[in-house]
């Protein structure tokens, strides 16, 4: 397995841990194999050092951060290219806001989204059932059902 | 600072009767139990009792502090029921109940009758037609007018929840928890 993400200047963490929960920063500056430095000028996280263990690694880099670079220098590289914005659109993120979104679920939405889930499965299954019907027992290709699962 | 003197009375009067006297506390009159945060219309989930589990939709609180609830009836089976707040949990779903009336009911509709505590008393070994005729037939009349009033307070409940999709299975389905859940960490 290829280490891809690294602890690099300019590298997007998520912290995991303590009152910055959820956030996300970038790396500034690394100052032993256990520190860094993050700040995030965009994201409301003030330029602190924390060490490695609170943090998740993105596969997104601030390009243009450059070491020790101060909060002003990292909003204008923010503004060329974004990598924030490009995390909210990864699965990884999708993952976390669906979590977030399963965990305010009232009883009555629970309640619903277990009738949705059947009737979607119901769908899928009946579709499966006519494709293999079709295709005389070669069938492979798996229908994909309509609703969207919260 | 004057001392406190402490007396011992030592008495010459005797009780002639072996009773004892316990200490009487005068009586209240029972204190509503304050309503946290429940509004008329709110569905809630039964958490003892026959009806464990169900879903009913709260009406009001009457004078003893307990709660008006129903079914509907049509819906899952449970009728016009007084229920112990702190035996509910309520959830954030609410049916509109501007229209029914549920003010005919209260503490007193749920008394038991004469011809029932008589039935009670022989428990188990009470036979079918114990009742005289006149009995019968006021238990009979009696029963119709609760129905009568079950139908009345549902009417617009129900079509009240007719109007959101999928309220009528939801209030039609029981409560549980299952291996996975956790209860402390479910929003209602």
């Amino acid at each position: 397995m290829v280490l891809a993400k690294f602890v690099e200047v300019g590298r997007v963490v998520k912290i995991n841990y303590g009152p910055q929960e959820g956030k996300l920063a970038t790396i500034v500056e690394i100052l032993n194999d256990k520190r860094v430095l993050i700040d995030g000028p965009t994201t409301g996280v003030q330029r602190q050092v924390i060490p490695i263990r609170r943090l998740t690694l993105t596969k997104f880099n601030l390009k243009g951060a450059t070491r020790g670079a101060r909060s002003g220098v990292l909003t204008k590289a923010i503004k060329k290219s974004d990598p924030f914005a490009q995390y909210a659109q990864s699965i990884a993120a999708k993952k976390v806001a669906k979590k977030a979104l399963r965990a305010k679920l009232n009883d009555f939405d629970r309640f619903r989204v277990m009738i949705l889930r059947k009737r979607r499965s119901a769908l899928l299954s009946t579709q499966l059932k006519s494709l293999k019907k079709n295709a005389g027992g070669k069938a492979q290709a798996q229908a994909k059902g309509g609703n969207k699962k919260k | 600072m004057p001392a406190k003197k402490r007396t011992v009375r030592i008495g010459n009067w005797y009780k002639s009767d072996d009773e004892n006297v316990h200490f009487v506390r005068k009586r209240k009159a029972p204190r509503p139990a304050k309503l946290r945060k429940i509004v008329p219309g709110q569905v809630l989930i039964l958490l003892s009792g026959r009806f464990q589990g169900k879903r009913v939709v709260f009406l009001k609180q009457l004078k003893s502090g307990l709660l008006l609830v129903t079914g509907p009836f049509k819906i899952n089976g449970v009728p016009l029921k007084r229920v112990n707040s702190a035996y509910v949990i309520p959830t954030s779903t609410k049916v509109d109940v501007t229209g029914v009336n549920a003010s005919q009911i209260d503490d007193d509709y749920f008394k038991r009758t004469q011809a029932q505590r008589r039935k009670n008393e022989q428990g188990f070994w009470a036979k079918r037609g114990e009742l005289t005729v006149e009995q019968q037939t006021a238990e009979k009349t009696r029963l119709d007018g609760k129905r009568n009033t079950q139908k009345s307070v549902d009417a617009a409940l129900i079509t009240a929840i007719k109007k959101t999709q999928l309220l009528k299975q939801y209030l039609g389905a029981r409560f549980t928890i299952g291996k996975t859940t956790r209860p402390h960490e479910l929003v209602f």
